[in-house]
């Protein structure tokens, strides 16, 4: 077994005259939780997209436990599962169709994608729902039916942009209780979220990114280094307005 | 109050045009089509000046198209440009009142309603002959244009809350669009029939007259005529639709910025549907949902609805020209066209298709895929368009011919659309928008990628046009088995190697193609 799960190696995206990522490197070790938080824009969308094969970098290359998924896309996405932020769904299908799917697509065999949707959907709270169109979904029950997508291959790495976003709690507690068995089990998940505390809690390691750098990288109790992740965070990226902001807004 | 939206509204129009230097060549060549068109209404207007006994029922004819135009068009098919929908400013505190009366006057600017504001202006020269007549006409113009916004800001705030319900949406479409293939036919035997379209029109403007849709358009026409009894109840009446129509809109808009959005009633499909009867292969996976998508999305169920259209259209537009020759052509032209339907698949996708590259799909399952919906679907019908026109009308000669030129026509044609849509995506309807609606500014690039599309299709069918027309010209049965050899030879090959290359260029470019799906959502 491959001791990384994802290794970045120098990835670089612009746009325009806008640097998204700047030469980051990175390396999740596997069977850890990884945390990836960063501020509004900070390019972890387009960190992460770049590492699951879905948008091509400028330079530098993603290896998905040892495999390079840009030089073989195919074996590399065979043992990823990938939850994208900011994509659509076919949600013109039942969400059943929909997990359905994705396993064939994966070239999964009939009978174990039968039995596998209908433990995801269990799982995700999405039994009674899994007849429904997806277009009908909440912005939650969404992300829930897309995680499923992306675990029906039983995945080696999992990459999770925003997984919680809209999510309710027990849901999210749910989720959380997968992923970590998951994860105790040998799997390998990397999430990114912009609740720190959340990340501190679940995640065994974290990666602080902003301005398309990597600020810093490691285990949560080395970059946090004593404080609380958030105020570690805070203190890397700064941008904290004083408290005299809105005066006008103090109401007596 | 009124002055910001106003404001805001025009910034809006701007900025639409700063996104892509291609939505500005689009407008550009829109809006000069259009301002052909006014300056050609204008010159018909002066030009039918001196018909004194046609222009008023001319006028009243023009004036209930614009404003009829517009309660329709808008609000049921193309969509309005709902960036000021009202719904939008349900959490600002402005007042009912002022806020409809701001979102009113913000709808007169666009565009199109500047163009007919002119068009409106322009055909009024038709009242030239009389200086007075003239400035009553102008006004009386100005007067259709105000109904006509009017109407198509109420009829869209209306449909808006109907279409909380995604099935009367959906249905809707089908039944407009019904109803517009249907009126060449309605029209073309009406019109065959009546001794002279005036006749038919006149008593229909008689009575165009006395409603709101014409009731403007109608006061000039009295007024020339010399009849002071009729011009007053005409303009009077046009006033109080006018003004009735202004208190239900600002009532409606008032109403709309305070009422949420109605909630939908979900939808379900028992059980996988057709992932239960295709093979469990990726192919077969992606060949389910398309056909899935085929009957649930109405983007495509547009294309749907044109196979069992067209010999209909055919029949009549045969009826009134008394040849029923077209006829024959039904099967190549529903080859073309539904193989034609899958070259914007990726497009229509949009940013779903990341499901395809995340998953690793191979290029060539997902072409395979697409291709069978299209044809399990297409396969029967197109046989049948291809024999049965020339075995009812007592040709079987034709059919081996007719046959060789659908089939060929069809396969070629998926074999090209299969690896478009592999290399070339552009604007379409988003998922779950108003199919009629194209995105402003497509055009250029739609044209351009459609018509080489189309192009190609034209020459690979070639080898299979030269013994289908020896065919035709001799007679000869011969020349139609020679038809059906080469198009099924040639169609086959092109389909192969259409999925072959369509294929490899997805394997290459779908990070590519997911970049751009990415920017039209």
């Amino acid at each position: 077994m491959n001791s990384m799960a994802l290794e970045i190696r120098n990835l670089a995206k612009q746009f325009g005259d806008k640097v998204a990522v700047n030469n980051v490197s990175l390396q999740v070790p596997s069977g850890s939780f990884y945390g990836l938080v960063g501020p509004n824009g900070a390019g972890k969308t387009t960190m992460l997209s770049m590492a699951t094969g879905l948008l091509r970098p400028d330079q530098g290359s993603a290896l998905v436990n040892g495999v390079d998924i840009w030089a073989a896309p195919h074996d590399a996405k065979a043992t990823l599962g990938v939850l994208a932020d900011g994509v659509r769904q076919f949600d013109r299908l039942t969400g059943r169709q929909l997990v359905t799917y994705a396993g064939l697509l994966r070239g999964m065999d009939r009978e174990e994608v039968a039995t596998r949707t209908e433990d995801l959907l269990r799982v995700m709270d999405l039994g009674a729902d899994g007849d429904k169109l997806v277009v009908d979904y909440s912005a939650g029950m969404t992300k829930k039916i897309s995680l499923a997508t992306a675990m029906i291959h039983s995945p080696k790495l999992l990459v999770l942009d925003e997984p919680f976003e809209a999510v309710d709690p027990v849901s999210a507690a749910n989720i959380r209780d997968i992923l970590n068995d998951y994860v105790s089990f040998g799997g390998t998940v990397i999430v990114s979220s912009h609740v720190m505390d959340l990340v501190q809690r679940m995640c065994s390691h974290v990666a602080v990114i902003d301005g398309g750098m990597l600020k810093a990288s490691g285990s949560v109790d080395e970059v946090r280094d004593g404080m609380s992740l958030e105020d570690r965070f805070v203190d890397l990226v700064g941008g904290r307005g004083t408290s005299e902001g809105l005066s006008w807004l103090r109401t007596s | 109050m009124v002055a910001h939206l106003l404001r805001l509204k025009l910034r809006l129009l701007g900025n639409g045009f700063k996104r892509s230097p291609w939505q500005l060549v689009g407008v550009i060549i829109g809006g000069l089509y259009a301002l052909g068109i006014v300056v050609m209404l204008s010159l018909a207007g002066w030009f039918t000046a001196e018909q004194s006994d046609l222009r008023g029922w001319i006028a009243i004819l023009a004036g209930s198209v614009i404003v009829l135009g517009w309660a329709v068009i808008p609000p049921l098919i193309t969509g309005v440009d709902l960036t000021l929908e009202p719904q939008r400013f349900v959490h600002f505190g402005i007042d009912e009142k002022t806020l409809a009366r701001g979102l009113i006057l913000a709808g007169f600017i666009s565009i199109p309603a500047a163009l007919t504001l002119l068009a409106a202006l322009g055909f009024s020269t038709i009242w030239r002959l009389d200086p007075a007549v003239l400035v009553v006409g102008l006004l009386c113009a100005l007067g259709t244009w105000l109904m006509a916004m009017f109407a198509c800001q109420y009829l869209t705030i209306v449909a808006t809350a109907l279409r909380g319900k995604r099935r009367f949406r959906e249905l809707s479409f089908a039944l407009v669009f019904l109803l517009l293939v249907g009126l060449g036919p309605i029209f073309s035997t009406i019109g065959s029939n009546a001794d002279s379209i005036v006749e038919v029109l006149k008593p229909i403007t008689s009575v165009l007259g006395y409603t709101p849709l014409g009731a403007f358009a109608a006061v000039p026409g009295a007024l020339a005529a010399g009849e002071m009894g009729m011009t007053a109840i005409y303009a009077v009446l046009a006033l109080v639709y006018l003004i009735g129509l202004y208190f239900l809109l600002t009532g409606a808009t008032g109403k709309a910025t305070v009422t949420p959005p109605a909630a939908q009633r979900a939808s379900t499909a028992k059980g996988l549907g057709f992932f239960k009867l295709t093979p469990a292969t990726p192919a077969g996976a992606v060949a389910a949902r398309a056909l899935t998508y085929w009957f649930k999305d109405p983007r495509y169920a547009l294309s749907v609805i044109m196979v069992p259209m067209l010999p209909v259209i055919f029949y009549f537009a045969g009826g009134s020209t008394g040849s029923y020759t077209m006829m024959l052509l039904l099967g190549p032209m529903i080859g073309i066209l539904m193989g034609f339907a899958i070259s914007a698949d990726v497009s229509y996708d949009n940013t779903a298709f990341a499901l395809h590259v995340l998953t690793g799909v191979s290029g060539k399952a997902d072409r395979l895929g697409r291709v069978m919906a299209c044809f399990v679907l297409v396969i029967v019908p197109l046989i049948l368009a291809a024999v049965l026109p020339a075995s009812l009308t007592g040709q079987p000669w034709r059919i081996p011919g007719d046959l060789g030129l659908s089939l060929g026509a069809f396969l070629i044609a998926l074999g090209v659309s299969s690896i478009a849509s592999a290399r070339y995506t552009y604007a379409v309807p988003l998922p779950g928008d108003n199919p009629m609606k194209t995105p402003p500014g497509s055009g250029a690039r739609v044209v351009v990628t459609q018509l080489a599309t189309f192009g190609i299709m034209g020459v690979l069918l070639i080898p299979t046009l030269v013994p289908y027309v020896t065919g035709w010209v001799l007679h000869s049965t011969l020349a139609g088995y020679i038809t059906l050899a080469v198009g099924l030879v040639t169609g086959s090959l092109m389909l192969f190697l259409g999925i072959r290359i369509g294929g490899k260029t997805m394997d290459q470019r779908a990070p590519e193609l997911m970049q751009s799906v990415m920017i039209n959502r």
